[in-house]
């Protein structure tokens, strides 16, 4: 069963084109890479799938409702689709439990203390338990994304969105984040789509890559396949690029 | 110093703390509904809502470039024609309401703006909807950051009462004014009186302001 589907997607700013043509399918439980060139409208792809951004044409639909659709509630699909951002977007006036626990207060109505037991325990398969009371202010980057990891996984969505995770940590801290990214991925009912540039992640968990370069997906291959030998030029390019450094 | 005691009597210090309560009670009453009144209009011009956003945007612009004076008394002499009586002491209310919210509303906005479009989608995100994004993240934010100019807008307000001595209203402006008049020796004395009550009912409310900005720290 496809989580994802883009059926002939155009997305506009203003004058620019910044996805033409997209045709993807993704299905439940997949792990997807999305890699490519910056500008190359990844961000915007994986950010129109939550409906952070609108597409003016085609059809996109996740978890069975279509976005497209004037009608259709997006609170609703947010609440399956989790999303973890570049620059963490943690609350800056709620304690680490309290971001996490906010949403399935007011979105799930969980109860109180199975939502209290909920937050302890994704606090502590992130390595933070002791931070619970802190203020976001007072964290690293690498705990920052890590809890805003907790805080999507608190509404046990279906599909997770992460769009450039580690692009604003500094180097020590991504190894942290990536191995909480590798546990989840290795969860097989969790469908994630994520926006990188770290190879070996891609290498180690993703299913599939998919590489866009100007807002259109030029290669969408098997993982093994994509690194051993990708067949689009640009694609072929880009990955010699990054495995240079 | 003399002067000092002829002029306090208890007959006039009485008749004067009335009026203190007055500028009170009109201060009270203005900042509570300009203060709701300013959040709805400043959230409308934050959301662009289209067209409507703009429009209260420029009858906001309009009111802002008014003297207040100006509204006081259109308030109070120009209402009642097209049938619309109040009493001064509302005429007050509602003209200082009217236009504290006007300029509450410029700074919540601005407020609004400051605060990181992140916040706003990281909580969207996890299904949040606008309303409770807005309540339980980003105007508590929004406030805090507000503190300060809010103050000085509300302080703004509490002298500004004085205005409707021009109406008539027996504030305390307006009864040092009457008492003063009585012999002109009673002047400095009186003055410095009602400064003395301006500045104690300003630096409570400033008081009050690094409290709050304490606890929301």
């Amino acid at each position: 069963m496809s989580m994802i589907e883009f059926k002939d997607v155009e997305k506009y700013y203003g004058d620019f084109h910044a996805l033409k043509d997209i045709n993807l399918k993704i299905d439940a439980g997949e792990t997807v890479v999305l890699i490519g060139p910056s500008g190359s409208g990844k961000s915007t792809l994986i950010r129109t799938v939550n409906g952070l951004e609108e597409i003016q044409e085609g059809q996109l639909i996740v978890d069975g409702f279509d976005l497209h659709d004037p009608k259709t509630d997006m609170n609703k699909i947010r609440k399956n689709v989790g999303m973890v951002f570049q620059h963490f977007n943690l609350y800056n006036n709620k304690t680490v439990i309290e971001n996490i626990m906010l949403a399935p207060r007011l979105v799930l109505k969980r109860d109180e203390a199975e939502n209290k037991r909920i937050a302890m325990e994704l606090l502590e398969r992130v390595g933070l338990a002791d931070k619970a009371n802190n203020m976001p202010s007072a964290l690293s980057g690498g705990q920052k994304q890590r809890v805003a990891i907790a805080r999507s996984l608190a509404m046990k969505p279906k599909c997770l969105l992460f769009d450039e995770p580690t692009s604003a940590l500094d180097p020590e801290m991504i190894g942290d984040v990536l191995k909480v990214m590798r546990e989840i991925a290795e969860d097989s009912d969790m469908t994630m789509l994520v926006v990188t540039h770290e190879m070996g992640f891609a290498k180690a968990v993703a299913d599939r890559v998919i590489f866009m370069a100007d807002g259109q997906i030029l290669e969408d291959s098997s993982t093994e396949q994509f690194f051993k030998d990708p067949s689009n030029e640009r694609a072929k390019k880009f990955l010699s690029q990054v495995a240079n450094h | 110093m003399n002067d000092f005691l002829n002029a306090l009597t208890p007959d006039n210090l009485g008749y004067l703390m009335q009026g203190l309560w007055i500028t009170v009670a009109v201060s009270v009453l203005s900042i509570v509904v300009s203060f709701i009144l300013g959040s709805v209009i400043g959230i409308v011009m934050f959301e662009k809502i289209p067209y409507f956003s703009s429009l209260v945007g420029t009858l906001n612009n309009i009111v802002r470039n008014l003297p207040l004076l100006l509204i006081i008394f259109f308030t109070y002499f120009a209402l009642p024609q097209i049938g619309i009586r109040l009493p001064v002491f509302w005429s007050t209310v509602v003209a200082m309401s009217f236009f504290e919210a006007a300029m509450l509303s410029e700074i919540i906005r601005g407020g609004l703006d400051s605060i990181d479009k992140g916040q706003f989608e990281g909580a969207r995100s996890t299904g949040m909807s606008n309303r409770q994004t807005m309540m339980y993240i980003i105007l508590p934010q929004a406030y805090k950051k507000m503190i300060p100019p809010l103050i000085s807008q509300l302080i703004s307000l509490v002298k500004d009462t004085s205005l409707a001595s021009g109406i008539v209203l027996a504030d305390l402006t307006f009864r040092g004014q009457v008492v003063y008049a009585q012999n002109s020796h009673y002047i400095v004395p009186i003055l410095v009186f009602m400064t003395f009550c301006y500045f104690i009912a300003n630096y409570l409310l400033s008081l009050l302001a690094k409290r709050l900005d304490r606890r929301l720290a």
